[in-house]
């Protein structure tokens, strides 16, 4: 049983993915940071930040389909919330239309609104996706290791990446044997005391694979610091990368804030 | 007999909730010896390497290597065992094999040359050279079991021991697994129901039923006893049953 890995793209050997983990985990927070700085209905400053996100896009070879998608999957909430804007802002009525006797109008800003809502959502999750897409999930904990995230936070994100999968495999071993006896089919009551049961089997299979982890770690004489190997340091490229993008957001936030005021 | 690297006596161990699982073990391993540890299911075979490297706190003496374990020696013990777990999803826990070899030496507080080297050579003994930067969860069983392998062979442990090293795989990973153990130097202590991979690989069997032992002797001895065998749930390897 294989699952789509987060880090589908990310063993790369572009230009892009061979930057340091740690510049570019600097850069996409600050072009996420510039993007929710900019100020609302603002749109103009977004565009440089859409042309860099895509010619790292383009650097990075990852493809628009697999991008497309991506983007898809996580844009629901945004979505959700952005629909409901040209009803709710006030403004200008651009149309209106009635369903069952209430009349519901749509207005101008709420428009913009709604635009200007997903566009910033876009930017930014392009930005992680981006960074996701060309950097190991491994580097990238060494990065956070390096910009002094807490340590138990980076360990337990180590953990979860690893046994995410295996214990989503035994998740799905589970409910195959439940299936294969029940057929899928059976009395809601019953359907749903054995989902209970499979959570309950699962904490307690997830309780046990713990301490035995804990033994393997402790036979090779763990004592609460995970060590790993030395990283290489940041060249001078990397350095130039990271300021150049936090320099550019900097800018872009400057220009707004005098265009604008 | 040279110089015995593993000695239990009288260990003992009780589960909280449940039944008494050693009832005074006893016996001595020497070094460069290969053990087989075999015996029916709840015969205390996991347990008992569960309490040599300290996990469980059993009663009696066990000595590693020169340390007597006890909770200030425990590290050493540990040190200087290497114990392979049965489910390798258990034993590579890093999101890279090459870090989770790294993992013992590094522990160990080894410069990163020579945890470098380490890795290189503990992977190549297992024939997987090339994987350092491979995910475990995309290895095939054998691949993990080996990789399972490297991580306590990297920390060069006086005695491996191991949990039913050949569990889940195929003929092909299982042979594989016995030319590999055949090959590495030094005390291997092998725990399971394989008896032809014991008899295969290890010169001495011990078998064990409900918590004591209740054999023990040359492999080919007491592996070909076909009474002893039946009478505690095992059988005759089929490599000597087939010639009858």
């Amino acid at each position: 049983m294989h699952h789509v890995m987060l880090d589908h793209f990310a063993s790369g050997r572009t230009p892009v993915h061979r930057l340091d983990p740690a510049a570019k985990l600097v850069a996409a927070m600050a072009v996420i940071l510039a993007t929710v700085l900019v100020g609302r209905d603002h749109f103009l400053p977004l565009v440089p930040l859409a042309v860099a996100l895509a010619a790292y896009h383009a650097l990075g070879r990852i493809p628009l389909g697999y991008a497309a998608k991506r983007l898809l999957m996580v844009s629901p909430l945004a979505v959700a919330v952005a629909i409901l804007f040209p009803f709710l802002e006030p403004g200008a009525a651009i149309g209106s239309f009635s369903v069952g006797g209430w009349v519901i109008q749509v207005t101008d800003a709420g428009c913009v609104r709604a635009a200007d809502l997903l566009a910033k959502f876009f930017l930014s999750a392009w930005a992680a996706l981006l960074l996701v897409s060309t950097t190991r999930f491994q580097d990238l904990l060494q990065a956070f290791q390096r910009l002094r995230v807490p340590r138990l936070l980076v360990t337990q994100l180590a953990f979860m990446y690893r046994y995410l999968w295996v214990l989503s495999d035994e998740m799905m071993r589970l409910r195959m044997a439940r299936a294969a006896r029940d057929g899928g089919a059976g009395p809601w009551r019953l359907r749903f005391h054995s989902r209970t049961g499979l959570v309950g089997v699962l904490f307690l299979r997830t309780y046990d694979r713990a301490e035995r982890i804990y033994w393997a770690m402790a036979a090779r004489g763990f004592d609460g610091t995970v060590r790993s190997a030395a990283t290489a340091p940041m060249r001078l490229a990397d350095w130039l990368f990271a300021a150049a993008v936090v320099a550019g957001g900097a800018a872009i936030c400057l220009w707004d804030r005098l265009t604008y005021g | 007999m040279a110089e015995p690297i593993l000695e239990l006596a009288d260990v003992r161990y009780h589960y909280p909730t449940g039944p008494e699982a050693l009832r005074g073990v006893t016996f001595s391993v020497a070094a460069g010896e290969r053990v087989g540890l075999v015996g029916p299911n709840g015969a205390g075979k996991s347990t008992l390497l569960l309490a040599i490297a300290g996990f469980v706190q059993a009663a009696g003496t066990i000595r590693l290597a020169g340390h007597t374990l006890s909770r200030r020696t425990v590290r050493d013990v540990r040190r200087h065992l290497g114990l392979v777990f049965q489910d390798p999803d258990d034993q590579l826990f890093m999101p890279r094999v090459g870090d989770d070899v790294a993992f013992g030496p590094a522990t160990m507080g080894l410069a990163a040359e020579e945890v470098h080297r380490r890795v290189h050579e503990a992977l190549a003994a297992v024939q997987l050279e090339g994987f350092e930067e491979r995910a475990p969860y995309h290895l095939s069983v054998g691949e993990k079991r080996r990789a399972a392998l490297a991580t306590v062979l990297a920390m060069r442990p006086q005695v491996l021991a191991m949990d039913e090293p050949s569990a889940n795989l195929d003929p092909r990973g299982r042979r594989r697994l016995i030319g590999l153990l055949k090959g590495l130097p030094g005390t291997i202590l092998v725990v399971g129901h394989d008896l032809d991979l014991i008899l295969d690989v290890c010169g001495r069997t011990v078998v064990m039923d409900s918590g004591r032992v209740v054999a023990d002797g040359p492999a080919a001895e007491v592996l070909c006893d076909r009474r002893l065998m039946e009478s505690h749930g095992l059988e005759l390897p089929l490599s000597l049953a087939a010639r009858g």
